[in-house]
């Protein structure tokens, strides 16, 4: 647990980082419906694709350089920590985490990771249709372009797993743990507790 | 060692001349040869529809004819038992044809579909193509959504 001092409200999410976040999950749902469900010509889907790319990028970068919250160094913390705060997390209080808890850290980390090999891999899909063809595809082999379009399939599935993952915690989180972790991502305060 | 690979080069022989005669490798190889004749057409139509072939009516309606005349061979036949992703190495056909052949023949009879009349329909102009291709292009995607493995 975060320390044992009282519990106070802090500003723990910056503008951008919430910004980002609900940019994210909007071109994240509708590049993945489009994709499953959308027009046989997938020019919106490209587009969502495109805003997630530059999402990532701004992720990156305020990962380096954003607030401490925002920070990879704040947040992605070793497997002691991890076990750690694994060992507390079924009590039924709030966590008052001041920002990414070590588990959840990976979750962000995976999440991230996984976008980023799922906009890769749709730039170079070629799925031999000559209406969808990924913008990048003509720079790599014809075997590694039409592998992509399995790679971006299954990279789809692995997106419905983790989001439906990341909801379930947070629905963990407002009824078993009694804590809302959405409404900080709106307003950016929490409680937390203090070291 | 050399005795086992001299052996093992001659037992090969007679099954790479197997191999022509199998009816599973050869519709397998049809079928590749189809879909390669198709894309070498279809990449003459989508290269001037995006601007990097020059647009030349004769070559656009001769490459929309061979479409059109590719979709009037019997394709379906081709997919013979045995020859799914299942049963053969370098097939991408997932078995799933066979367990819904009229479907596939519905996915096929729209490529037939949208090839119908292409060859008039690329001639008067680069902008006539684009929309030609879009066509052909989601009888291509709905069938390999469905039926073509992806890897």
């Amino acid at each position: 647990m975060a320390g044992r001092g009282p519990v106070r409200e802090v500003r723990l999410w910056d503008p951008l980082l919430r910004a980002f976040h609900w940019l994210l999950t909007f071109f994240v749902i509708a590049g993945w419906c489009l994709g499953q469900f959308g027009p046989a010509r997938m020019t919106l889907h490209f587009w969502c694709g495109y805003v997630v790319a530059g999402l990532l990028v701004f992720r990156l970068i305020w990962g380096f350089v954003g607030p401490p919250p925002a920070r990879f160094s704040h947040f992605i913390r070793g497997p002691g920590a991890i076990a750690g705060y694994m060992r507390g997390m079924f009590l039924r209080q709030p966590s008052h985490w001041p920002g990414h808890n070590p588990l959840g850290a990976l979750s962000v980390i995976a999440m991230l990771a996984v976008l980023a090999a799922q906009v890769t891999s749709g730039l170079i899909s070629d799925p031999d249709d000559y209406i969808n063809v990924g913008p990048l595809a003509s720079y790599v082999s014809s075997a590694t372009r039409s592998k992509a379009v399995g790679w971006h399939n299954l990279g789809a599935s692995l997106i419905l797993v983790l989001v439906l993952l990341h909801v379930a915690m947070i629905l963990f989180y407002r009824f078993w743990k009694r804590e809302d972790l959405v409404r900080p991502m709106i307003t950016g305060r929490k409680q937390v507790r203090e070291d | 060692m050399r005795l086992i690979l001299t052996a093992a080069a001659l037992a090969a022989v007679p099954l790479a001349s197997l191999a022509q005669d199998d009816p599973v490798a050869q519709a397998v190889e049809a079928r590749h040869g189809f879909y390669q004749m198709l894309a070498i057409n279809m990449g003459t139509l989508s290269g001037m529809a995006k601007g990097e072939i020059a647009y030349d009516e004769a070559a656009a309606s001769r490459a929309a004819a061979n479409i059109e005349a590719l979709t009037q061979y019997d394709l379906p036949s081709l997919f013979i038992e045995g020859s799914s992703s299942a049963d053969a190495d370098d097939s991408a056909a997932k078995p799933d044809i066979w367990n819904n052949p009229d479907e596939f023949g519905t996915k096929f009879a729209g490529l037939q579909a949208a090839a119908t009349g292409v060859s008039g329909a690329v001639k008067g102009g680069a902008e006539n193509v684009g929309p030609v291709v879009g066509k052909l292009g989601e009888a291509c995607k709905a069938c390999h959504d469905v039926f073509r493995e992806k890897s």
